[in-house]
């Protein structure tokens, strides 16, 4: 018997992807504390409480023992759902998965960072100035430069960037994210795993880009296109960049 | 009410004392009561550069913490008149410094002062967001090489949103583009980012563009701000950045390669 099998009667493959996660790293395991410091988080940026999935990192807590059942109450109450808890010891593995989370063993840490958008540790890019940023729709405009460490994201809708994106910087969108200047930093569109969204852009020199997590470095990119207007969107799970002509 | 320039440029080494001490003597020279603050606690410089070293008592950090008061601290340039310098501490580190007590020493120098230049220490880190907290505009000091670019851009991220002014939602920081020890020929050779790319990158007013220069050495060595030097190219560099930042239109100069004449390359007429 042949082990090709035809790929029309396949239900399903296999794929490694890399999605963007969000991490809440627990500093309490009081499920009121978490509550109340929620319901501050969700009156500062409503738009980021939007059945975004969490991994619950439980790897600062001392704890074996943890009402992990009401912390995921409280995530849900706060439209934050629960995926997985990353961390702890045998109980916290075994209250995982008796509530169906997956876990993950404790990070190596290296790869993990503040995120802008809810925590106020990486400065967000100038949002003083109102004149500098408007909303279409659901999307987002920004007008001016993205500056080294600034990090800009539309958590719903598209991002489009009237300026440059300058090396250092991060631009994010649930949609796509057009730049009419010069991308040199990073650029991920489809946040939330929207296969559909693009990556547009006047001049390209970007460090990264991202396309519901299929993501290209610089090195990667076909250095004839360095400097060119182009396209990226998402083709069978490889990223297509293409001139814009 | 003074007005508070922040020099800063997130990388070391860039030329922010030196150009903190030139365009504060400028100021003055120009009839502006000018102070000229050291935030680099720690490692101070700017009386080095300055040439005051030997008269430093009380410094920064003594006026913050009670111990002497700012006018017992502040020196009186022996050159220009209307000068002072306000040292750093040189025993102390920068969490010596705090936000209520440079906001204090910045408002009773405000009343008395017509600019008030914070020279800044190299970094992202308190003693530089101290020192650009106040500030009504800033000089970021950039060096024609990539990872000076970049930290730049940084510096200016955080001017943005960092400061007095974008926490209270006032107008936005003024920015001024400094380029430093610009060498026209090596930028010609492709060793150096040229001005357009660095305009082109940091999207900001250039103010001024200090070629490299013997001068400068030769002027923090003697402790004379190079500024002083009026036959030198970066004196003259500084003298035109300081009539631009009064809101002179004055025209660029220094940033294209001088073809040498047959007399000086015979002679070996090299740059002053």
């Amino acid at each position: 018997m042949s082990l090709n099998v035809d790929r029309a009667s396949m239900a399903f493959t296999f794929k490694g992807g890399m999605l963007p996660m969000t991490v809440m790293e627990l500093t309490s395991a009081d499920p009121e504390r978490i509550r109340e410091q929620l319901a501050g988080k969700l009156s500062q940026s409503p738009a980021f409480f939007q059945h975004t999935p969490v991994v619950l990192s439980v790897e600062r807590l001392d704890e074996p023992h943890l009402a992990l059942e009401r912390i995921c109450a409280v995530c849900r109450a706060h439209k934050l759902l629960p995926v997985a808890v990353r961390g702890g010891q045998d109980p916290v593995k075994q209250s995982a998965w008796a509530l169906g989370l997956g876990w993950f063993p404790p990070s190596d840490g290296s790869r993990v960072r503040p995120l802008e958008s809810v925590a106020p540790a990486v400065e967000p890019a100038a949002e003083t100035d109102s004149s500098a940023e408007a909303t279409a729709g659901s999307g987002r405009i920004y007008r001016g430069t993205v500056r080294s460490g600034q990090q800009v994201t539309a958590p719903e809708g598209d991002l489009v960037v009237i300026g440059a994106v300058n090396a250092g910087a991060e631009v994010l969108a649930a949609g796509s994210v057009h730049v009419y200047g010069a991308l040199r930093g990073r650029a991920l569109a489809g946040i939330h795993g929207d296969a559909r969204a693009g990556i547009f852009c006047r001049e390209l020199h970007a460090e990264l880009l991202s396309v519901a997590g299929n993501y290209k470095r610089l090195e990667d990119i076909d250095p004839q296109l360095l400097g060119t207007s182009v396209q990226v969107v998402l083709d069978d799970a490889q990223l297509e960049i293409t001139p814009l002509t | 009410m003074a007005k508070i320039i922040v020099v800063t440029s997130g990388k070391g080494g860039v030329g922010k004392t030196t150009s903190a001490a030139a365009i504060a003597t400028g100021l003055a020279l120009r009839g502006n009561k000018t102070v000229v603050i050291d935030f680099d606690v720690g490692l101070r410089n700017l009386d080095l550069i300055m040439g005051c070293e030997r008269r430093v008592v009380y410094d920064l950090v003594n006026v913050i913490q009670g111990e002497a008061g700012l006018n017992q601290a502040l020196i009186r340039d022996k050159r220009v008149d209307n000068l002072h310098i306000l040292p750093a501490s040189q025993t102390r580190d920068k969490d010596a410094l705090t936000a209520e007590g440079v906001e204090q020493v910045l408002e009773s120098l405000s009343g008395d002062f017509d600019y008030i230049l914070c020279d800044s220490p190299a970094g992202i880190e308190r003693g530089a967001q101290l020192a650009m907290y106040h500030a009504d505009e800033a000089i970021v000091v950039t060096n024609p090489e990539v990872s000076s670019v970049r930290d730049s851009d940084r510096i200016l991220g955080l001017l943005a949103s960092k400061t007095r002014r974008a926490e209270n939602n006032q107008s936005p920081i003024k920015e001024h583009l400094l380029i430093t020890r610009y060498n026209a020929s090596r930028v010609d050779d492709g060793d150096m980012l040229n001005l357009e790319d660095i305009r082109e990158i940091l999207a900001i007013d250039l103010v001024g563009l200090i070629p490299e220069s013997e001068a400068v050495l030769r002027a923090s060595n003697h402790g004379v701000p190079v500024i002083h030097d009026d036959d030198s190219d970066a004196g003259q560099a500084y003298a035109d950045t300081v009539s631009r930042l009064l809101g002179e239109d004055v025209p660029l100069r220094f940033h294209e390669m001088q073809k040498k004449s047959l007399l000086s390359r015979m002679f070996g007429g090299g740059r002053r």
